[in-house]
């Protein structure tokens, strides 16, 4: 019997020290975004800083989106087709897509995959400010880290992300469109029509609504990441990894918090 | 001499580590004070305390009077235009070229145009012995040795011409005629712009030739306090035995 409360206080104990730092994470993230909106948007606004990071982190990403997108908008195509031949209806193939590919699968593969490249490369890059006292060095010379290194990361993430989606979203069409064409003798130009002729302004809203809060989600954890990485190099590999971890289970649940907002709208 | 730093009943912890309980210093105007005490013992957590880089947990830090855990923003701004800190491996931004690690308090600070970022650089480089090659200016920090990074740092925080300035242990990893460099520069510096120094450093000769006290850090206060001389005659056991790096018995 005392094995047993001894051990159901243990699970008790890790269950509730889990919890305590999940929420400390949690309570961290979302002092980072209110310093970072507090202190950042004033003037100057750093749009310089703004508009290098943006092409750090978004136009260097373009090859990856470029890839990812072109491939899912293949590979989903391609599975509605075999399931929709089943049922005599391939020409439907571009309706049965296109809800799928705008709404869910591009921003969310594109926030998985970019995103964390996005995010891992901030981790990095602040980690290692932080091990070498950068941050405090930018702090003792009277300028705001927060300001300086945050708020331009936390505005290109944010923006970054959703073109990036935009673009994703062009190259899923056109990948899907090859696919609906070549493999299910579907015409390419019917497989547009039907495709755009499903979706709603709003599917397009939700669509990139969702790579607006990725984006930002993506920012706000790397950099979290970044500033709170311990001491010593090997710290900066732990941020990094745990940045990956932390990103991905962030982005799928906000997704299906967004999903649970947006359906109902569209 | 008037203190302009005061640290008066500081404690400060970090989970259950205690660094300082009832920790007691004062910096007096246009001093050179050097801080000396085992490693990990907390004396850069002084220094940061002292710059408003980190909050005492109990007692009071203050700067020419005022709490500087109760300045607001702009009042830290104002606080680290006055108190400079040179960090032990230098801290200079890898991403900047020398000319804008040097111009970078100037270009935050100031209104001042390119042109005269460049030349006061220049003449901070010039000051700590660096005016030699123009071309260090538009180098990468990463292309330096470790000696030329810990002078283009004390370059750095000379450049807006502060009232003190903080060096954590400035002598770190450097080969003998660096550090006698380093002691050199600190010495010019007080003597030069009249700024107020504190030294952090476990490296007894410099401390003996740049300071006019010495505070050593022991058991999570500071209870010597005294001048180089003072600290070379001591008959304090635990000071004589840290300074000639004595190994007390069962340590």
């Amino acid at each position: 019997m005392s094995n047993f409360t001894e051990s159901a206080k243990n699970v008790l104990a890790s269950v509730g020290g889990v919890l305590t730092s999940g929420f400390g994470w949690v309570g961290g993230i979302c002092r980072l975004l209110w310093d970072a909106t507090i202190r950042g948007a004033r003037r100057p606004f750093g749009i310089h800083d703004i508009f290098y990071h943006m092409v750090s982190l978004g136009v260097r990403s373009l090859p990856l989106a470029t890839v990812m997108s072109l491939f899912v908008g293949m590979v989903l195509t391609w599975q509605f087709g075999e399931a929709l031949i089943g049922f005599g209806a391939k020409n439907a193939i571009g309706y049965a897509s296109s809800l799928a590919l705008v709404r869910e699968l591009v921003p969310v593969i594109l926030a998985l995959t970019v995103g964390a490249k996005m995010a891992t490369g901030m981790t990095a890059e602040l980690g290692s400010m932080k091990v070498s006292e950068q941050i405090d060095a930018i702090a003792s010379l009277g300028a705001d880290p927060i300001k300086k290194l945050i708020w331009p990361r936390l505005v290109a993430a944010t923006w970054s992300l959703p073109i990036l989606a935009v673009w994703g979203n062009v190259l899923a069409l056109a990948s899907g469109a090859v696919i609906a064409d070549v493999v299910f003798d579907v015409p390419a130009d019917y497989f547009y029509e039907t495709y755009v002729d499903e979706l709603w302004p709003s599917d397009y809203l939700s669509g990139l609504g969702k790579s607006v809060v990725f984006g930002l989600l993506v920012g706000l954890i790397g950099c979290y990441q970044g500033l709170t990485t311990k001491y010593g190099t090997e710290a900066v590999g732990i941020s990094t990894t745990n940045t990956v971890v932390a990103t991905s289970v962030s982005i799928l649940s906000m997704d299906f918090i967004l999903t649970t907002i947006f359906l109902p709208v569209s | 001499m008037a203190a302009v730093i005061e640290l008066q009943g500081v404690g400060k912890s970090f989970g259950d580590h205690t660094v300082y309980q009832d920790m007691h210093l004062a910096v007096e105007e246009g001093e050179t004070l050097t801080v000396i005490g085992g490693s990990g013992q907390g004396k850069s957590v002084c220094m940061k305390m002292m710059i408003g880089l980190l909050f005492a947990d109990e007692g009071e830090v203050r700067f020419r009077g005022a709490e500087v855990s109760e300045l607001d923003h702009e009042g830290l701004r104002a606080l680290r235009q006055k108190v400079a800190m040179v960090f032990q491996g230098g801290a200079l931004f890898d991403s900047m070229n020398i000319r804008d690690n040097v111009g970078y308090a100037l270009i935050e600070h100031t209104s001042m145009a390119d042109e005269a970022i460049t030349a006061r650089a220049w003449e901070c480089l010039d000051m700590v012995g660096l005016g030699q090659d123009r071309g260090l200016l538009e180098r990468m920090p990463v292309s330096l040795s470790g000696g030329m990074r810990k002078r283009v740092a004390i370059a750095r925080s000379i450049a807006l011409q502060p009232e003190i300035i903080l060096y954590d242990e400035p002598t770190t990893g450097l080969d003998p005629s660096n550090i006698r460099r380093i002691g050199s520069m600190i010495l010019k510096l007080q003597k030069e712009l009249g700024v107020t120094s504190v030294v952090v450093t476990h490296d007894m000769p410099t401390a003996f030739r740049v300071s006019n006290r010495i505070a050593m850090l022991y058991e999570r206060h500071f209870p010597f306090v005294d001048t180089p001389e003072g600290f070379k005659h001591t008959e304090v056991p635990e000071v004589r035995n840290f300074i000639q790096g004595r190994v007390r018995d069962g340590a």
